[in-house]
């Protein structure tokens, strides 16, 4: 007989909702907390970036920070916003096979009449679902924001921000998931994928300081934010891109996890 | 005879380097409840989990229900009750909720019989499972094995951690399970545990299977503790050279040794002599265990050389 619908998936949203509600509380607040500065930093940020050193402020992604795009960017999407999402959603990641194979607690699961293809895809989903609502709170936040501290930035341009931060954060989620599915230890499925996470964020800021194009290429954070979707809107290219992270790494871990040993 | 329900021929696993089967046989007929017993490290936990499709065999053959586990799958595994060596049971979730949630990986099947079996062996289902003390653990994992009646029970130390209470009322709870005609095999470091219950017994060491016999073949073979004493000092030779005898000594006037078989030519033999006191016991099954397990074969005049040697499950 087979598995009733979703059941590893609604245990995963089950196991992790409370903790997720309270990132997504800490995420709000300090989304809020941060745009709340805009009002008064606005004008003295404009002043204070003028004598800075044009290549510092390029690789701190400050040379737009004295609009109010720029300030959002700079301090939501370019940073805090991934930096605590990728730190929730890889470790994330890293637990939902990996982390719970190796302290016993999926045995009862693997053993159960459910294929382990199956198992893998809701557990992936569960992880998506989870890193999905952060993200969704965290858009909230910016849109609450908005008119509350005249940012004047387009909501629909937030949305497609938002978009590419989904995606990003999704994809360094899947890579620490499948990862972890294929056989990597939790610690260095999350290793590894945090490795790669903080290695594209320094590609990003050695481009733009140095000007060396192909590291900004290769680096998921220059394809989710040098388009400026905050003033540009969707671009389709970029986004693509993103999503190849969890597009290519989810069916290679599937694959990987339905012919190893499990519980070794 | 009737096709086997587990068939398992030359299982090899290794972890890396390390040799946990080592061509490892066992056959498991219907209706059975056959006891899997060996050291620590024998490579019982490995068996079962190559079983389940946990692990996956290096060489050799097998076989559930003729099927190997992992062609079986999910279909095969429906109609298997697990119990793991090391249940690992954490999170806030109660044990009700848990055991709900394993119901629904099986689409259901069991959920309804949680209630009686949580109250027959006085399991809190209101209880965080992590605050849960071993046993209560060990009963978790013995409910979900059995509640959705599979027709093969795979449990792996099943009673360690219960009570004598509520080990003796699951070892009821699995002559009821074979009394519905579904298979069993349970591990255990132990005969004491599945002497009561089981058709059969595998013992095995160091990842192959040393002996196979059935319960009452192992307590003939387990033979006797005999002790004679005698008015003046025999001549060993005369006693020691005797069919069934083992392990004779001699102190003073004393002799003393293993029986196994007909007593007959043992007790004529003695008779030539003044007999001033005798005693004789049958050893106990552990006592033949404790051979198997420092010698690594099977013992006793008719062993059986380990493995295939099948004799029919209800021979008691
Ligand atoms: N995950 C693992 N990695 C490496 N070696 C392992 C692993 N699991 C088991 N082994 C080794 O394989 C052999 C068989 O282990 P197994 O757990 O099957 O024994 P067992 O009969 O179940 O023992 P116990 O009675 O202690 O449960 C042992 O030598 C053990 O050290
Ligand atoms: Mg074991």
């Amino acid at each position: 007989m087979r598995a009733e619908g979703l059941t590893s998936l609604r245990r995963v949203w089950r196991d992790h909702r409370r903790a997720m509600w309270i990132w997504a509380a800490a995420l709000a607040v300090v989304t809020v907390f941060y745009l709340a500065f805009w009002p008064m930093m606005g004008e003295e940020m404009a002043a204070a970036i003028e004598g800075m050193p044009e290549g510092l402020m390029a690789a701190m992604g400050y040379d737009r920070i004295g609009t109010a795009a720029g300030y959002l960017e700079a301090v939501i999407y370019g940073l805090l916003g991934p930096v605590m999402l990728l730190v929730y959603g890889i470790g994330l990641g890293g637990r939902l096979i990996a982390g719970q194979e190796e302290d016993g607690t999926l045995e009862l699961e693997f053993a159960a009449p459910v294929s382990r293809l199956r198992i893998y895809l809701e557990r992936l989903l569960g992880s998506w679902l989870l890193v999905a609502t952060l993200v969704v709170a965290t858009t909230v936040a910016v849109l609450v924001s908005g008119p509350l501290f005249d940012l004047g930035v387009e909501p629909l341009n937030v949305l497609a921000a938002s978009l590419g931060l989904l995606l990003l954060v999704v994809g360094f989620t899947t890579l620490a998931f499948a990862l972890g599915a294929a056989g990597a230890r939790r610690s260095a499925a999350v290793g590894a994928a945090a490795g790669v996470a903080v290695l594209a964020y320094v590609f990003r800021g050695v481009a733009n300081a140095a000007g060396v194009e192909v590291l900004g290429a290769l680096s998921p954070f220059a394809w989710m934010l040098d388009p400026e979707p905050l003033v540009h809107g969707f671009e389709p290219q970029s986004l693509a891109l993103l999503a190849a992270i969890s597009v290519i790494a989810a069916p290679l871990g599937a694959w990987a996890f339905a012919r190893r040993d499990l519980m070794t | 005879m009737k096709a086997a329900v587990i068939d398992v021929r030359g299982l090899v696993k290794d972890y890396g380097r390390t040799r946990a089967l080592a061509g490892l046989d066992l056959e498991v007929l219907p209706g059975e409840v056959y006891g899997f017993i060996g050291p620590n490290g024998a490579g019982k936990s490995t068996t079962i989990r190559v079983l389940m499709d946990l692990l996956r065999p290096d060489a050799g053959e097998v076989t559930v229900f003729g099927q190997a586990p992992q062609e079986g799958g999910p279909a095969l595994r429906s109609r298997i009750g697990y119990l793991p060596g090391e249940l690992a049971l954490t999170g806030r979730v109660t044990a009700g909720e848990h055991l709900h949630h394993l119901a629904s990986l099986r689409g259901g099947r069991g959920r309804q019989r949680i209630g009686q079996l949580a109250e027959r062996f006085r399991l809190d289902l209101g209880r965080p499972i992590r605050a849960l003390s071993r046993g209560n653990k060990q009963k978790v994992g013995v409910i979900q094995a059995v509640m959705h009646e599979p027709d093969l029970l795979v449990l792996d130390e099943p009673t360690s951690g219960l009570d004598p209470l509520l080990q003796h009322e699951f070892l009821e709870l699995v002559r009821e399970l074979r009394a519905r005609g579904a298979t069993v095999l349970m591990s255990s470091h132990v005969l004491r545990e599945v002497e009561s219950v089981a058709d059969r017994v595998a013992v095995i060491r160091e990842g192959r299977t040393v002996d196979v016999d059935s319960v009452d073949g192992l307590r003939r073979r387990a033979g006797q503790r005999v002790m004679l004493r005698f008015a003046e000092v025999p001549e060993l030779s005369s006693l020691a050279a005797l069919p069934g005898v083992e392990r004779p000594r001699l102190e003073g006037t004393t002799f003393e040794c293993q029986l196994h078989g007909e007593p007959d030519a043992l007790l004529k033999a003695a008779a030539r002599h003044r007999v001033i006191g005798w005693v004789a016991r049958d050893r106990d099954l552990e006592e033949l265990f404790m051979d198997v397990y420092r010698l690594g074969q099977a013992t006793g005049i008719d062993a059986a050389p380990g493995t295939g040697a099948v004799e029919a499950p209800d021979a008691r």
